[in-house]
């Protein structure tokens, strides 16, 4: 990118998470307090695309990071502790994301989110946004010394989560790199397996299935997804060098990006849950149908060729 | 056995495949083998989950379509799957844990046959009897284990 590096774009991206947690589990309580099932369904949305966005601004937060340690007007402990809070939050962040897509996946199904996964949501919610303001606070702190209220007091770093003991933990166990590339392989055909079929679906293949039927294998997709999610940032927090100057890896993310808001669409849209056996879906839904397998396929290609376009082993 | 190997490795296309300065020879090669396995192993392993009882609701008629992309991803993977092969003979026709991926690849393309014929076979109407579960959980396992031992095949030099 000519105009902007990694780091530019972490600055530019990097309020979305604690700004958007405020907004979503804002919704979220006041859907409870007015028994609005309408506006409970909005957070739940807002909170799976916060979730997705989360996943570039953890990535780009790593690039910043390998960009400035060295250099000597910045503090290393205040980054240390910056990336391990950012880690715990991140982690919390794609929970709250699963448990909402869970919960609008029972919306769309029985017309109502379970007690467990409202309940869930709201106590992720409120743990999330009581880790990620911290960590957003200490990343200020990087630049912005002057913010603190004491200028010579340093942030601990990671008290339960360390991304320097993660990166210890892949690196010094030689198997667990070949295992976490194996189980990434499974959930990839797991995830690729039942997207495909989905989207197949609204291409017009096996048509005598109605969408709804299809809509019940979505969760397995989305075990595979989660499968590769933790495997692929094994891989990613301990060699982060290997993917942070990778331009496969960056078009990887994109292709993600596009295909996790398209899972949002094929959980949740009115349109083509309507569609029963026999029904031809609209050419709009069709195209996004397209968009959506191309992406996944871009995934693959990228994912599958950062070794040979970058610097991946 | 060896010599064959030997000449195959040898061989201009093999040579190309392995040592070709260009994105469109080996890295391409094995990128459209994931690609295969995604497609072969999803599909099939979608159906062996709903044969075992997950998502009912999807009549079993429509999905004997989804043979069309199983036969798809496995002759893309026969061909890719050959030509990585070749340009590695001597040390991948030698390796026990290529000869045991082999194998469970053998498993599953068996299996994803006779659960064809079992299910879609003479009836009108698609039957799931009860060998057919049976099936599709020797289905699922041998795919996991044939990705399993494909994957170690990078890491594992004997």
């Amino acid at each position: 990118m000519p105009f902007m590096n990694l780091p530019h774009l972490h600055l530019l991206m990097n309020h979305v998470p604690t700004v958007g947690t405020v907004v979503a589990l804002g919704l979220f309580i006041l859907g409870m307090a007015r028994r609005n099932e309408h506006l409970k369904h909005a957070a739940l949305e807002v909170f799976f695309l916060i979730a997705l966005a989360t996943l570039p601004v953890y990535l780009t937060g790593v690039a910043a990071q390998l960009e400035i340690q060295g250099r000597p007007d910045v503090s290393r402990e205040a980054i240390t502790a910056h990336h391990d809070a950012a880690l715990l939050s991140f982690i919390l962040m794609m929970l709250t994301g699963f448990v909402a897509w869970l919960a609008l996946w029972q919306f769309r199904r029985h017309g109502k989110a379970a007690s467990w996964t409202t309940g869930g949501i709201l106590l992720l919610g409120v743990l999330t946004l009581a880790m990620v303001a911290p960590a957003a606070s200490i990343g200020g702190e990087i630049r912005h010394p002057e913010i603190k209220l004491d200028e010579n007091a340093v942030a601990p770093a990671g008290v339960w989560v360390s991304a320097a003991a993660v990166q210890d933990l892949v690196t010094t166990r030689p198997w667990i790199w070949p295992a976490a590339e194996t189980l990434h392989f499974i959930g990839l055909s797991l995830l690729f397996g039942v997207l495909f079929a989905v989207n197949v679906r609204l291409l017009g293949g096996m048509r005598g299935i109605s969408y709804a039927a299809m809509h019940r294998m979505l969760p397995w997709g989305m075990l595979g997804f989660g499968i590769n999610l933790i495997t692929g940032m094994l891989f990613f927090i301990a060699a982060p060098e290997q993917y942070t100057t990778n331009a496969p890896f960056l078009w990887k993310v994109i292709c993600l990006m596009i295909a996790g808001a398209d899972l949002l669409y094929l959980t949740v849209f009115d349109k083509i849950w309507a569609l029963e056996p026999g029904d031809d879906a609209a050419i709009l839904d069709k195209a996004i149908a397209v968009t959506a397998i191309v992406a996944w396929v871009g995934v693959i290609y990228w994912g599958r060729m950062l070794p040979f376009l970058g610097n991946a082993f | 056995m060896i010599d064959l190997f030997t000449w195959l490795e040898g061989s201009a296309f093999s040579t190309w495949v392995r040592e070709a300065p260009t994105i469109w020879a080996f890295s391409t090669i094995l990128t459209l083998h994931t690609f295969g396995m995604g497609v072969l192993v999803g599909a099939s392993g979608l159906l062996d989950l709903r044969l075992l009882g997950i998502g009912r609701t999807m009549p079993l008629g429509p999905l004997q379509s989804l043979y069309r992309i199983m036969w798809f991803g496995f002759w893309l993977n026969l061909i890719t799957g050959s030509m990585l092969f070749a340009a590695d003979a001597t040390s991948r026709g030698t390796q026990w844990l290529f000869g045991i991926k082999m194998l469970l690849v053998a498993t599953g393309v068996v299996t994803m046959v006779m659960i064809r014929r079992q299910v879609y076979g003479t009836r009108t109407e698609p039957v799931i009897e009860g060998s057919t579960r049976t099936l599709a959980a020797i289905s699922l396992a041998a795919w996991v284990a044939a990705i399993t031992a494909g994957r170690l095949l990078a890491y594992v030099s004997n």
